[in-house]
């Protein structure tokens, strides 16, 4: 299959920083090169502050990076709308507005928002989208219940149907499993990988490296703006790289190609002394 | 076949509107059944069909009265119970948080002072006449506006952000018009009234004046209803569905306030309208802008209807200020949202 080996992003050697006025933040991207291909899950890990949120906003143009050039579906970011960014790149977010009452079917739709052509409405093919992916995620039965109302398992559920019915080529989703149980985690990075084996190169950032290592088919690992490793999780993740970027010791057990990391203990304190390089994000509330 | 999601939709906004309007004909009649004059129901109803037909030449005292007083009166109270409606769902919308409206946020209160400003120390602005009322109150507007969002984005941006921010602008500015009153004594009796919130002092160029502007904007934002669902996603989603929000958020700052500026200037401060009518709508029709907006737009016309007819017959033959009567409903409402979901987010 030919198609396979599309580049769907193609990141070149990109730098981004957010200026003298927020360098309290010390959030900056250095020297960033990546190839995604059409249906690689792509898994980003790094300390709390590393860049991966920022790598991931530059992705879908959110932030206009400095040095470097962005090409998703073969075309240059920099030149691309934001409404034609939005028909190819579709972004899970953290969370859902819940006090709006809203109701799930029309939360959903809207992920057809760049498709819809009407001044009002959405038409039927974009209707018959929202249900096919209601249906698909299950959550066909949640349709007039209010978002406010939902379990955070739900929630997820729709998120993902939302990023679904915008039929991406590039699917974003930072911590998309943050606040779920096992169960949920599990059933969330599947349906990514579901998406992925249809074709879409989803991109996704967490903190848990087991369910990179399970799911992801290539790594990056990002430490302090610049990507530290990247390739497939068994030959990117080890003992040492986790020392060095997490500042923890670890015991990795490989095991017919999977690899289950056992988190142990803080590394020795002199080197990886803890200075707090959390982002102070805008605008995200906390958890 | 149960037919799509928008031809149901649009079934029910008909509905809604029809029903709506219907009622609004109603108590629009029986409003001009009220005042010290008597004037029946049947008379009433004659009398605006032989206006209607005579073009405005009245034929008897009953229908000068309906002509001079009490129809201006009534469609004044129809278009500032839309127009501050729209302008409560709207800036919900903007600052995504379900509990402001113009008067929390502190922006009627800077309409006001403009407004008192424009009266008391007699800005004039040569050629512009009657719409220096108007205006001055639109400026005042903006700049509450923009002091409130500086002061709530600085603080986090959070939801509880905007009604502290609203609170303490609206407090400053309240105090502007105290002091500007203070040194103005002898003309104070005007202001006074106007900041009571009274549609005492409607009459046709004020309501022609209102009646325009509330058309026009609240149409513009009508337009917009498929994007103010967006915004709620926040900035940054809402961006990457490919909306331009910062030109569409500085726009909609600018008519909202616009909005809320022209139904101020002439009837005053009447607060948590923009607060109630969106939220009772939602709590009816759920939050789908294109279903919110239309019906918060009829339902505003009704209550505030209803609210001046009963200023008008309470104390017949004095009247209550309307301001006053809408936030002795109003205050507990809010104090009712704020217990409710301070305990789902705010705390």
């Amino acid at each position: 299959m030919s198609c396979d080996d599309e580049l769907t992003v193609k990141v070149d050697n990109l730098s981004f920083s957010y200026g003298a006025k927020r360098n309290l933040c010390a959030r900056t991207l250095k020297g960033i090169t990546i190839d995604a291909k059409k249906g690689q899950l792509i898994g980003i890990m790094g300390p709390n502050g590393c860049g991966k949120t920022t790598f991931m906003r530059c992705i879908n143009k959110v932030l206009k990076p400095q040095e470097g050039a962005i090409y998703i579906d073969g075309k240059d970011l920099d030149r691309l709308k934001m409404m034609e960014v939005a028909k190819i790149c579709a972004n899970i977010p953290a969370d859902v507005p819940d006090d709006f009452h809203l109701s799930v079917e029309e939360f959903v739709a809207l992920g057809r928002y760049p498709f819809v052509t009407g001044i009002w409405w959405e038409g039927a093919k974009d209707e018959e989208l929202v249900r096919d992916a209601m249906k698909a995620y299950h959550v066909t039965h949640l349709k007039d219940r209010k978002l406010g109302e939902l379990s955070s398992g739900e929630k997820a559920r729709v998120l993902l149907a939302k990023g679904a019915v915008q039929q991406p080529k590039i699917l974003l989703a930072d911590e998309p499993s943050a606040h779920l149980d096992l169960k949920f985690k599990l059933q969330v990075m599947q349906a990514l990988k579901d998406l992925s084996r249809q074709g879409v190169t989803v991109i996704t950032a967490s903190h848990d490296i087991n369910l990179i290592a399970k799911y992801a088919d290539l790594v990056i690992i990002i430490s302090e703006g610049g990507i530290v490793s990247y390739g497939p999780p068994a030959e990117v993740i080890n003992e040492d790289i986790i020392r060095a970027v997490y500042g923890v010791e670890v015991s990795i057990i490989r095991d017919n190609g999977e690899l289950y990391v056992i988190p142990l203990r803080p590394a020795d304190p002199e080197k990886g002394d803890d200075e707090d390089t959390r982002p102070c994000e805008k605008g995200i509330v906390a958890d | 076949m149960e037919g799509t999601k928008a031809s149901q939709a649009k079934i029910k906004i008909a509905l809604i509107m029809g029903l709506g309007s219907l009622s609004i004909i109603l108590l629009f009649i029986l409003s001009l059944t009220t005042g010290v004059m008597d004037i029946s129901f049947t008379e009433a109803m004659s009398g605006v069909w032989n206006l209607i037909q005579n073009g405005g030449a009245h034929q008897n005292n009953q229908e000068l009265v309906l002509w001079y007083i009490r129809i201006p009166r009534a469609l004044g109270v129809i278009g500032v119970g839309v127009g501050l409606s729209v302008a409560g769902a709207v800036m919900q919308a903007l600052i995504r948080n379900p509990l402001v409206d113009p008067y929390i946020t502190g922006v009627s209160s800077g309409a006001a002072l403009g407004v008192t400003t424009a009266v008391l120390a007699g800005v004039t602005i040569a050629g512009l006449g009657i719409f220096v009322t108007p205006i001055m109150a639109f400026v005042g507007a903006v700049l509450a506006f923009m002091f409130t969002m500086l002061l709530a984005e600085a603080a986090g941006g959070r939801s509880i952000s905007y009604v502290l921010g609203g609170v303490i602008v609206g407090i400053a500015l309240q105090s502007g018009t105290t002091i500007l009153m203070y040194f103005n004594a002898d003309r104070l009796h005007s202001v006074l009234y106007w900041l009571f919130g009274s549609f005492s002092t409607l009459n046709w160029q004020s309501t022609t004046i209102i009646v325009l502007c509330v058309s026009v904007l609240s149409a513009i934002m009508l337009l917009y209803a498929k994007e103010f669902n967006v915004i709620l996603l926040g900035d940054e989603q809402a961006q990457q569905l490919g909306m331009n929000v910062k030109r569409f958020k500085t726009g909609m700052f600018v008519m909202v306030s616009a909005l809320t500026a022209v139904c101020v200037a002439f009837t005053g401060i009447i607060g948590f309208v923009g607060l109630i009518v969106p939220h009772l709508v939602r709590m009816l029709i759920g939050g789908d802008h294109r279903l919110l907006l239309p019906a918060s737009m009829v339902v505003g016309a009704n209550i505030l209807l209803i609210a001046d007819i009963v200023c008008k017959t309470a104390v017949a033959p004095s009247e209550l200020p309307v301001g006053a009567i809408i936030s002795i409903i109003g205050a507990p409402f809010f104090g009712y949202l704020m217990i409710r979901m301070g305990k789902e987010y705010v705390m």
